[in-house]
């Protein structure tokens, strides 16, 4: 998990200087979609082995393991200047985080209503941003701003197998992928980028592929597959 | 084949009937290093498996393989000071019904008694390093042996750590808590919730002091907790339990003498707990009675009793650092002797005090570091206060 922190990090540290964009001369923008498909068999574990419980619990979803994020490594200088406030929102519902991987741009605030009839305490120790919410009863929600970019795990304080991720950008060009792991980024301007694949199931160096904006704009695939 | 034996069989066989899914393996486990000073006089901390509570390298792999939706299989092995592996628990899970809370658990199963010994996860299982008298502190009584008279009894006081008597088994051994925290019986249980409410019943080979995987006396305990969420974040529980306590040998030769054919632990227990934003309070009392054969003057007259209760919190003062506190208390019925007090009534066992507060850091979020003090205070043996400063390095995965 280090690793894809860092890229995320080194990645949003670089400017716009290592993008080709053309600056100051209007153009179309353009669009990078594609399909990331993961081959990965559903990781196993997926809560704690508890010999304590008197039972098996409540039925619940199966983790999103298959949504991945796919950014742009770097962004255009003009990604940076946006003072727009934007509010995200990460459910607890049947003891699980929803949606369990959630992508935002640096400085967004994110709601955590409890949706279930029980307590729940979200926290992070994450080095980007750590925060515990305490405990909280249903229909009752907090927010966490989130000023730094980077990877942010989250998890419950009671609830061993509820667990969470973050992205934080500091820029707009991002997407998580849909059921079918299907994404789409859209109004990129005209150059050069390297597109970067990020999926909890990824160890080590994550998957990018560069592709090139046309002046014309237009729709640029870059489809991902993880093994 | 004994009637849990058969009880797991029929639901091994009923559980394969179920739809098959796609099987699950989970494995998790955790390590536990504490660091304190030494307790070999006092022994206020030591546990059943006579090991020092406060100074101990604690090793555990549990692992569940759910074949189907409706049938699991559990154990968790557990080594202290790298001494043996244990299988703390080793059983069936069986969950018959779909969309109910309904589970039918049989093998060496949690206990149902009580709230702490089933805590499991990260900091909130126990707050501190050391555990609630009720469910560590050893008491001078034992089920392969008795005391004779009432003095005999007296004399074993603040002696659980190594209690010995003139009938039974005559060389020294470790008496027993309460309720054991370390080890867990063998039989079969059913749980089932409902709205607000919940409950748990267990028919078990063993006893809540003295929890067996193989019978000795021929006898089951029969356990049982209601638990109750009138509110979010306030659990109120009760417990109740039964269960024949002294051994085969010891039974089988004075029942006929005196007319009595049992010989068990009783226990009525009430537990609470309440959580609010970074708070987190928790209190529990139990009150145990045991039936012992009243052989010689001058005679044990009725049960011994022995009440436990303790209030613990814990706050979470920033996301990583936190602070906790228990009270804890142990208490014992009076008895009268000859030889000892002069013939006053005397607590058959040395009432304990106990405080232990201290702190925590999570330096990650499955890496739990622990500080505390504990003073204890008892109101007999050799050494009646102790004071201990205790580490801990706490691991799970």
């Amino acid at each position: 998990m280090r690793f894809p922190i860092l890229c995320i990090l080194c990645a949003l540290g670089l400017t716009s200087a290592s993008v080709h964009a053309t600056a100051g001369k209007p153009s179309a923008t353009g669009a990078i979609r594609g399909r990331v498909d993961i081959h990965v068999e559903r990781s196993l574990r997926d809560s704690r082995a508890d010999a304590a419980a008197l039972g098996m619990g409540g039925s619940r979803d199966p983790q999103e393991r298959r949504r991945s994020v796919v950014y742009l490594e770097t962004a255009p200088r003009a990604a940076f200047e946006q003072n727009e406030e934007h509010r995200g929102r990460m459910d607890q519902r049947n003891e699980r985080f929803v949606p369990h991987v959630l992508a935002i741009v640096a400085g967004t605030y994110v709601d955590f209503p409890n949706g279930d009839n029980t307590y729940h305490n979200v926290f992070s120790l994450s080095k980007t941003k750590d925060f515990n919410l305490g405990r909280y009863a249903a229909g009752r929600s907090k927010a966490v701003r989130f000023e730094r970019p980077g990877v942010v795990r989250v998890f419950c304080d009671i609830h061993s197998h509820m667990s969470a991720f973050i992205l934080v950008f500091a820029h707009r060009f991002f997407a998580v992928t849909d059921e079918e792991g299907r994404y789409r980024i859209e109004g990129v301007p005209p150059g050069t980028y390297t597109v970067v694949l990020w999926n909890e199931t990824v160890h080590g160096d994550s998957p990018r592929r560069t592709i090139t904006i046309g002046e014309n704009g237009g729709d640029t695939d870059a489809d991902f597959s993880i093994k | 084949m004994c009637t849990w034996r058969r009880l797991a069989a029929i639901l091994l066989l009923a559980s394969a009937c179920a739809t098959p899914a796609r099987a699950q393996i989970t494995v998790s486990g955790d390590a536990t290093a504490t660091i304190g000073s030494r307790d070999d006089i006092a022994f206020f901390n030591y546990t059943d498996y006579e090991h020092n509570a406060l100074r101990m390298f604690r090793v555990a792999l549990s692992g569940m393989w759910r074949p189907s939706e409706r049938l699991a299989f559990l154990t968790e092995l557990r080594s202290e000071n790298a001494e043996h592996l244990v299988p703390r628990a080793l059983y069936v899970r069986v969950h018959p019904f779909k969309g109910r809370t309904f589970d039918v658990q049989a093998g060496r199963i949690p206990p149902v008694f009580g709230a702490f010994a089933r805590r499991s996860y990260g900091a909130d299982a126990n707050p501190l390093i050391g555990y609630p008298l009720a469910y560590q502190y050893l008491t001078s009584l034992r089920p392969d042996a008795i005391p004779g008279s009432a003095d005999d009894l007296l004399f074993m006081r603040a002696r659980g750590w190594q209690s010995s008597f003139p009938v039974g088994i005559t060389t020294p051994g470790p008496g027993v808590p309460i309720v054991s925290a370390y080890r867990w019986d063998t039989g079969v249980e059913a749980h089932a919730a409902a709205g607000h409410l919940d409950g748990s019943i267990a028919l078990t080979t063993g006893t809540l002091a003295n929890p067996r995987v193989d019978d000795d006396n021929g006898g089951r305990q029969i356990a049982g907790r209601v638990g109750w969420t009138p509110a979010v974040g306030l659990v109120l529980g009760a417990s109740a339990s039964r269960g024949e306590f002294l051994t085969r040998a010891i039974g089988d030769t004075y029942a006929p003498l005196l007319g009595r054919k049992t010989y068990a632990q009783r226990a009525l227990g009430a537990d609470a707990e309440y959580s609010r934003d970074y708070f987190l309070i928790r209190g529990e009392f139990i009150e145990s009675s045991w039936n012992l054969p009243a052989l010689n003057l001058p005679r044990i007259d009725g049960p011994l009793k022995a009440r436990a209760g303790f209030v613990e919190g814990r706050y979470r003062l920033t996301p990583r650092f936190f602070a906790a506190a228990r009270i804890d208390r142990l208490t014992f019925s009076k008895i009268r002797g000859q030889r000892f007090f002069a013939g006053a009534p005397t607590p058959w066992d040395a009432p304990v005090r106990r405080m232990e507060a201290g702190g925590g850091v999570y330096l990650m979020r499955n890496l739990v570091s622990r500080v505390v003090v504990q003073r204890n205070k008892r109101d007999a043996g050799r050494v009646t206060r102790r004071t201990f400063v205790s580490a801990q390095l706490s691991y799970w995965f």
